[in-house]
């Protein structure tokens, strides 16, 4: 199986397969064997790689196309696209900038503060929404910047996890 | 006074299940309070008995006053341990028990009182010839009163909104060229900010140590000290990770230290657990800040050094027995740690996560504590404070301690929503924290959320377990065998290759 695999904002060309029951994958001209078992409660494997023992658990973000691979509490946001998938959202120019960006409440909370309206331009990084939940003030920020083509909710609202908040769309689209 | 039999604990998470705890060994009757989410939760599960309070806002349930002591007389409930937080440093509380003929077990209404005031604790302080920060008694008037406190007190000192709060309408002088320009502005700012211009001095401590006392006082007016605790890794206020005995301090500090603490509680009659808070200079100089008058958060730590069960000696004091050593407490052996872990991501601001605990394995092993409040399973209500754990580890001395710690953050395993397991690894094995070299400016000094940044090694295994992952779910859809991932991603619309390896 070929899949492209982004973390760190490092994209390569991932060969995977399967040798006498263990995990071969190739990247970047480098090659790694492991031993793994899927344990019993939930996508976590354990790995032999090379007689180190590891426990990587692999979820799957709420809304978004991302995984989450936790190594020994380090928690990476890992991207898999298929090469058909990639293709096409090389020919849409789909990348998530091109796309524009929706922000979404990381938890339920409260809407504290709206800090940008209709027709703002966002940098990347630049908060947009103040939401308190259990007891604290938290800062929303755009990753990706552009320009806020709508506000979902009001201050005072209360959000479910997952919302979506505000959407954004690439400057000059 | 006759036995205490049934015991209501006033509060929730890990702090209830740590005296239920107690309860039990001593063969007390716990009964627990809970709001509608925490019907499920860990103290409900472990309490002998357990009655509903309301909806989850604190205000609806925990912090509903009539609701709580009416169940406590209905439920026949003879004391109440109000834990740290909520009740526990309310004089209405711990009158209206009185009233109801329930034991509050903590200090007497009326040191709660006179201690819960800022002004009137630091003037106890005063009384009890312990220092407080130097600074102007009162707000000051006038450029030449600041001059004259500037000449009494000396650089750097601080001009103090007496409004302000939290960090905000404060500012730092650090010579008499500073000083006409700071004192307009901060009392332009205090006036904006808080519609009141009025300003204080103070001596300003560039890198102050948390420290604190632990006391326990007893009805026939013995109070003693339980060593210090050093407090000084925090996060905006909030403690993050707790030592004792503090790095800093030599025997001669620590007594006059220890001597301070009883010093004030003895002023105000002080009976029950409580906690002296101070504020520590470079040179050691201690100046006091305030007093809890409750148990601590981080009152393990100083359980592990000195084999005493602090609810236990509370209980005693308010049945009205002495404390269970008279008057010598058994000397400190070791050190210990605790960590604080907590439901937030480091890597985001320490912005606080809600969730459900979809696994979780405890560290064990020797000189290992944990107080949870969680279990697998357990969703994380977004009513209350994030603390889903305290990891306390002892040895035999601080090394032993922080390599324990180490050890134990290693094999400790929360999975489901974000926490701060991986910061406090980090940060035990920072240098300057492996060399004692703390002030509650330690993470703005040390931590950058790069400091979390994975190695390599871990890169390598992020990329292969993404990819194995992405196979496996595959197979599983190619071969009908479980489906029990990854259905609703957008990948399967483009997965049209099967089972290819």
């Amino acid at each position: 199986m070929r899949v492209w695999v982004t973390l760190g904002g490092h994209e390569a060309e991932v060969h995977v397969r399967m040798v006498g029951g263990h995990v071969v994958v190739e990247a970047d001209g480098r090659t790694i064997e492991a031993d793994f078992v899927r344990l019993p409660d939930g996508e976590v494997y354990s790995l032999l790689i090379g007689g180190r023992s590891h426990t990587v658990r692999v979820s799957e973000e709420a809304g978004d196309q991302q995984l989450m691979v936790e190594v020994r509490g380090h928690l990476l946001p890992v991207e898999v696209r298929h090469p058909l998938e990639r293709m096409l959202q090389a020919q849409a120019g789909a990348s998530h900038k091109a796309r524009g960006e929706t922000v979404h409440a990381p938890m339920p909370g409260i809407v504290v503060r709206l800090r940008v309206q209709v027709g703002d331009v966002v940098q990347p990084g630049q908060p947009v929404i103040d939401i308190e939940a259990m007891k604290m003030q938290n800062e929303l920020a755009a990753q990706h910047g552009g320009v806020v083509r709508e506000v979902l909710v009001a201050e005072r609202a209360a959000v479910a996890a997952g919302q979506p908040l505000l959407k954004l769309e690439p400057e000059g689209a | 006074m006759a036995r205490l039999q049934r015991v209501l604990i006033a509060n929730r998470g890990e702090i209830a299940c740590r005296v239920i705890r107690t309860l039990r060994e001593q063969g007390r009757t716990s009964i627990a309070l809970f709001s509608e989410p925490d019907r499920v939760a860990l103290h409900v599960l472990m309490a002998d008995e357990a009655y509903g309070i309301g909806a989850g806002p604190s205000r609806e349930s925990y912090l509903n006053l009539e609701r709580v002591l009416e169940t406590a007389r209905q439920v026949g409930a003879e004391a109440i341990h109000p834990g740290y937080g909520f009740f526990s440093e309310n004089e209405a509380f711990a009158t209206a028990c009185a009233e109801a003929g329930i034991e509050f077990i903590g200090p007497r209404p009326a040191t709660i009182a006179a201690l819960g005031d800022k002004l009137a604790a630091r003037a106890a302080a005063l009384r009890a010839g312990v220092p407080v920060v130097p600074g102007s008694p009162g707000p000051v008037d006038s450029l030449e009163d600041v001059r004259r406190f500037a000449a009494e007190i000396g650089y750097p000192l601080m001009l103090k909104a007496a409004a302000g709060g939290g960090g905000k309408g404060m500012r730092v002088i650090r010579s008499d060229a500073e000083l006409e320009a700071s004192w307009s502005m901060t009392r332009g700012e205090a006036k904006a900010a808080f519609g009141d211009d009025r300003v204080f001095v103070e001596r300003f401590i560039e890198r102050p140590r948390h420290v604190e006392a632990q006391v326990l006082g007893d009805t026939t007016g013995r109070v003693v000290f339980l060593g210090e605790r050093e407090c000084s890794v925090q996060r905006r206020h909030q403690k993050l990770l707790e030592e004792t005995p503090s790095p800093a301090f030599d025997a001669a500090t620590r007594q006059a230290f220890g001597e301070a603490a009883v010093r004030i509680c003895r002023e105000t009659g002080y009976t029950s657990a409580g906690t002296v808070e101070f504020i520590v200079d470079e040179q050691n100089r201690f100046y006091f800040l305030e007093v809890n008058t409750r148990l601590q958060v981080e009152h393990p730590v100083t359980e592990m050094v000195t084999g005493l069960d602090l609810v236990a000696e509370q209980l005693r004091v308010a049945e009205g027995l002495p404390l269970s050593f008279g008057d010598t407490p058994p000397a400190p052996r070791g050190w210990s740690m605790e960590a604080r872990i907590i439901a937030e991501d480091p890597l985001r601001n320490f912005m606080p996560s809600v969730g459900r605990i979809d696994r979780v394995r405890f560290p064990q092993g020797p000189g290992v504590r944990n107080d949870a409040g969680i279990y697998r399973g357990y969703e994380v209500p977004v009513h209350y404070d994030s603390l889903l754990s305290k990891l306390v580890v002892w040895g035999q001395d601080r090394e032993q301690a922080r390599m324990r710690l180490v050890r134990a953050l290693d094999e400790f395993v929360i999975e489901g929503l974000r926490h701060n397991i991986a910061f406090h690894g980090w940060l035990a094995m920072h240098p300057a924290f492996a060399k004692g070299d703390l002030s509650t400016r330690f993470l703005e000094d040390h931590f950058t959320p790069a400091s979390l940044r994975p190695g390599p090694e871990a890169s390598s295994i992020g990329l292969l377990a993404a990819a194995l992952h992405e196979h496996q779910v595959r197979q599983r859809i190619a071969t009908g065998t479980s489906s029990d991932a990854g259905e609703a991603r957008s990948t399967w619309k483009w997965g049209a290759e099967r089972g290819g390896s």
